[in-house]
Order: C-alpha cells, then structure tokens, then sequence
C-alpha cells in the first residue's frame, strides 16, 4: 500500500523520444488508470514502473524510496500481462508459488498463501489444472492470483481484459473493483478502454503522445475536459464538435456562430478569445435537447439510427459535417428523416484552434 | 445409382493421383525393407546365398567386432548427443537475448557448418588433426603440449577427433529448432518472472528447458538416430581406425557388405539391430520425457 511519485520521467529509444516528462503523483490506495490511444506511452509508462523499461531520465519513487535502479522484484510491485504470462508447463497452484519458492518462503507458508488467494478469486477447484485447460477468464484470475500471493504494494496492470470477450471484460472488470476494495492495495492500471477508465478509477490519467493531457477523477474528466482531445476520449459515443468562429465579445462572455447551421449564434460565459478566430464548440450526444427547449435550434438530416432499447443514438449530418445525438424518448427515426434539436449554451464547451479549452 | 457411379470415379481418380508415388514408395522404400528382413535369414557369400534360420542371430552373440562397433557407437551417442544438445540449448538462448549484439553475424557462423557438405568438412577435420596438423602445430607453439598429440593413431584421441567434428557439423542445425521455439515463447513470461524475482539460472532450467521440452526430444531422437548411422565422417577421418577404434555400427554394416568377404544375410541382421536398439532409445526417451501429469 505505497504511494508513488513520478517526477520528471522521460524514455527515449535512440533520438525517438516517447515519454516526454511525466509528473505524477498516485496515493496508497489509489485506483489510477492510464488511458491513451495506442501508442500514447502508457504501457511503456507502466513498464518503466514495473522495472521492465529503463527510465532515461527523471525519478520513481515507490513508499519514498527512489527505484530508478532497482530490480522489478524488489520493487514491491506484482504485474499482470494482457497475455496472461503464465507459466505453461506449471499447475495454477505451481504457477501462483512459482515467485514465493524462490524468496525463501517455506512450503506451508507457499501453500496457505496460495490457497489464500484462491479463495479470494474463487478458484480453489482449478489449482491443480494447467494453463491451457483454462478459459481466459480463468487465466487472467490466475494472473491476478500470482500477483496477489506476492502481497505487493503495488498492483500494476496491463491492458488485463483486452483479450477477453465482450461479456466477460465486464464481469472482470466488476472483479477487479472488488478486488481493489477488498485488497486496499495501490493499483495502476493501463487500458485504452475509456469504460474500463471510468468504471475503475478513483483517477484516471489521459496520455497523448507521451505526455499527459489531463489527471482527475472520471467525473471531473467528463465534466470538465482541460482540452479537446480528452473531451473526444472520454466518453462514449464520442463528443460532438461543430465548427465556429468567434463573432463578438463582451465583458465576460463570447458570441460564436456556428460554421455549417445556418450562422447559428451561441453565447457562452467565456473570458478568453479573440472576435475572428475559429473555434470548436463541443457538445455531448446526451446533451442536444428537443428542439425549442434550448437556447438555439438545428436541423439534421438522419442517416442512422440506432434504438438500443433504453435510449437511442441517432448519427445524423448538416452541411457534411456528422453529429450523433442520443434521444432517451425517441424510438421511432427509421434513416430517413429530418430532426430539430437544440443547443444550450451551458451545456457545451469551446476550443481553440490547438485544442485548448476557452474559460 | 449415378450417385455411386460418381463416387466410384472419385475413387479411381484419387488412386490415380497417389499411385506414382505410391509406386514410388513401394519400389524404393517398403520392398527393400521386406527384402532386407528376408536377407536377414540368408546365410552365404556374395550371390550365393541360401536360407539359414537363425543362424545369423547366432553369429551376432560370438562377433567380437560388433560389440566392439556397438560400444563405440553407444559412446559416441552418450558423449557426443548430451554435449550437443546443451551447446545447442546455451547458443540458442544466449542468440534469442534481444540485446546481444551482432546476432546475425553469431547465428550465421554457429548455422554454417550444417551447409557445408559431410566429404568436405571431414576431410578438413582430418588435415587439421593430422600428426603434423594445424591443432598439433598450434598446441605445440603455444607450449601447452610437448610432443604432438596422436589424434588420428590413437583410438581415444580418433574419437576425440570424431566427437569434436560431429559436434562441429551439427550443434547449428539443433540450435535452430531452440531458437525457432524460443522466438514463438510470449515474451511476458520472462518478464513475469523477472518481476517474480525468479533468478537468471532458474528461468533458464524451470522456465526453458521445461518449455522447450518437446523440441529437445525432438531433436534427440533425430541426433540419436543419427549418432547411430554415423558413417560418413568415420569413413573419411578414420576409416573406422585406428584398429576398429572408431568402428560405427553404420561402418560396420558396410564393410559387412561391400568390403570385408561379402556377407549380405548378415549385414541385413545387423541393420536390422540398429533399427531394434533405435526403436528402443526412442520409446525410452518418449517415457523420461513424457510429463508425469498432463503439461508440456
């Protein structure tokens, strides 16, 4: 149960550099997430904490104590693999033991963390079966298993459910936060799952290109994105952006109009800006009211819709621009038809032309 | 009725595409076969042969030079196959280390000797351990030995000799099975004991070697079966010297045939023992193999 602190840590392959100064610091007993598009770093980020990447420059403390150069195993860390990394010519029980054997832990000490950890996990009838007479879900229990017999500090997890179907990521991933009430332990966990993010985190951290775009809490992200490609990332389906240019600017607020609706105009309480520079307005698929109910109107034309039953989510498109609208009361959009929504100006966000919010 | 018809013209056309080979197989491989099982009760010189029960086995209890080719076989298999196998296991795991530098140029120099032909590396051998060879010469002036060691006149250096140059030839050819299995091992496992604090020695034996188990099996058999029919470097070394020192079973059988007076039944007998002691190395090697529960 440590906490962590990154101060400053870069890697860099020859002249490509991939993390380009991360700062961060991560309480005991935290859930943090690293969340990115492939390639952002994340799992390098990981790596470089596990022990498994050297760290070029900067410095990882583990507990207060610096761990640039200290051994993965003498971290105090446990790391489970996307791919599982079992053992394949070793039982459940031998794999879960496998560390513990040579740490110098007698036999019975092996056997009742072993078992203790089986009972944890719920998997006491499989210790004695091999790997591949397991489903993936039991294999990534097991891989958690063999993290947990180690009692870390440190849970570090990479991408765990990516293999899994689409049912039983999500009964992992229930798993894996009663593991973490349970367990109390510090857990870093890497996916590009923005769901998996949200549902787990206590923080989740958005990467880009090796650097962090933006650490808080799910909610805070959500509601609250410091830029426009954590705004586009978190949040499913994708949050909306119409093109716009700032046409007038008071004391404390900025009038945009809107590039492919018919000059609509949207006032926003926003203090920053210049009157003729583009903008992006963002705005959630949730938060388009029915049309009338907001502060401006637009007309789409419906291309898709998909009715899942408790909400719909309709992909329509103006001026060959696409937007998705989620309509919680609405069934009956077959394609083909016209729909008026509406836009309030305290339920969007505005960006600059490099992605940065306007406050 | 036209249904079987069709079914039939499938058959025939089926037969038709296998036959050649079948033919082939039939001519060349399965009728030598039976006919040496048939020769192997045949006593007689050259052509003139005729059925002798089992006087051929009788012979093979009194003859002398077969134990003596026998033994030397059985040595050359359990020094030379062992050494081999963990060379092969070593350079394959050290070839698979990411940061090892000049892989390529390791790899090439350890897979070379399995493209050079069998006369032409062996008859290398034989110059470079001659009595005034270039091993002597190069021993004697860097003073480790003072008189130049007799690797081809005396029978414990030919085997020497022997061991080194097959070890030579075909350590590469079973380090490339290592290395293409080793390169198929998801990479996680040795970071997840790396991370399980699992030393470099132990990941070696408990991690590799129990992973790679059915490959060195594998090539155990096929080394086994070759250190059996071990012919061509003896012959051109050695010629089975000095004073049958170096005697393979292989050689043995030859001479049987086409040297010494020649003695078809007989040599078909001794065949026919390689392939009985074969078969038994084989199943005993699958038994200490085979896992004593359902992994590997």
């Amino acid at each position: 149960m440590s906490s962590l602190s990154l101060k400053g840590i870069r890697k860099s392959y020859g002249s490509l550099e991939v993390i380009k100064g991360v700062d961060l610091d991560i309480k005991s007993k935290e859930f943090v997430v690293f969340v990115g598009p492939s390639g952002c770093g994340k799992s390098t980020l990981l790596r470089m904490i596990a022990g498994l990447e050297h760290i070029t420059s900067g410095e990882l403390d583990i507990g207060g104590t610096r761990m640039n150069d200290v051994e993965p195993s003498k971290r105090g860390i446990a790391m489970v693999f996307q791919t599982y990394a079992l053992y394949p010519h070793m039982t459940v029980r031998e794999n879960m033991g496998f560390a513990l054997r040579f740490a110098g832990v007698a036999k019975d000490q092996i056997a009742r963390q072993v078992g203790d950890a089986a009972r944890i996990l719920a998997m006491e009838p499989l210790l004695d079966r091999f790997p591949k007479e397991l489903s993936g879900g039991q294999r990534q229990r097991v891989a958690i298993g063999r993290a947990i017999v180690r009692n870390p500090q440190v849970f570090l997890f990479d991408e765990p459910l990516s293999n899994l179907d689409a049912e039983l990521r999500v009964h992992m991933r229930i798993e894996i936060a009663r593991l973490h009430k349970e367990l109390q332990t510090t857990i870093i966990y890497v996916t590009h799952d923005q769901v998996e993010a949200m549902t787990l985190a206590d923080t989740i951290v958005v990467l880009r290109d090796g650097i962090i775009e933006q650490a808080g809490r799910p909610l805070d992200l959500y509601d609250d994105p410091a830029n426009q490609f954590v705004a586009g990332f978190i949040g499913s389906p994708k949050m909306n952006f119409l093109p716009a240019t700032i046409v007038d600017k008071a004391t404390g607020r900025i009038t945009v109009e809107l590039t492919n609706h018919d000059k609509a105009r949207l006032t926003l309480p926003v203090t920053s800006g210049v009157v003729g520079d583009p903008v992006t307005v963002g705005i959630r698929a949730e938060h388009f009211g029915m049309g009338g109910a907001g502060d401006i109107d637009i007309t789409l034309d419906v291309d898709v819709a998909e009715h899942l039953g408790s909400t719909s989510y309709v992909y329509a498109s103006a001026g060959g621009e696409a937007l998705v609208v989620e309509r919680e009361e609405s069934r009956h959009e077959n394609g083909n038809e016209r729909i008026t929504v509406s836009i309030s100006a305290d339920r969007t966000y505005i960006f600059d032309d490099k992605g940065h919010r306007l406050r | 009725m036209a249904q079987t018809r069709l079914d039939r013209n499938e058959q025939i056309n089926g037969w038709a595409f296998v036959m050649p080979a079948l033919v082939l197989l039939g001519i060349f491989m399965i009728y030598p076969i039976l006919w040496s099982l048939w020769m192997s009760f045949q006593v007689g010189r050259g052509n003139n042969f005729s059925f002798g029960g089992l006087a051929n086995i009788q012979r093979l209890a009194n003859d002398a030079l077969l134990v003596q080719a026998l033994t030397n076989t059985i040595i050359f298999f359990i020094i030379q196959v062992p050494i081999m196998i963990v060379l092969a296991l070593l350079f394959a795991v050290a070839l698979n280390d990411a940061t090892l530098r000049f892989r390529g140029l390791f790899r090439t120099i350890l897979f070379l000797p399995c493209v050079t032909s069998l006369i032409a590396y062996s008859s290398l051998f034989k110059s470079m351990f001659s009595n005034d060879g270039i091993i002597n010469q190069a021993l004697m002036s860097l003073h480790l030995v003072s008189a130049p060691i007799p690797w081809l006149t005396d029978p414990f250096w030919a085997k020497v000799v022997i061991i080194s140059a097959i070890t030579w030839r075909w350590t590469g050819y079973n380090m490339i099975f290592y290395l293409a299995a080793l390169q198929n091992v998801d990479k996680s496992i040795y970071e997840a004991a790396r991370i399980d604090g699992i030393p470099g020695w132990a990941r070696f034996w408990n991690i590799t070697v129990p992973m790679l188990k059915p490959v060195i099996l594998f090539t155990t058999i096929l080394s086994t079966i070759g250190t059996l029919q071990l012919f061509d470097e003896i012959n051109n070394i050695t010629q089975g010297g000095p004073g049958n020192g170096t005697m393979t079973l292989s050689m043995y059988i030859y001479n049987l045939t086409f040297r010494m007076m020649p003695s078809f039944g007989y040599s078909a007998t001794v065949s026919w023992v390689i392939v009985a002691i074969v078969a038994v190395l084989s199943i005993i090697q699958f038994m200490i193999a085979r896992d004593r529960r359902r992994g590997a």
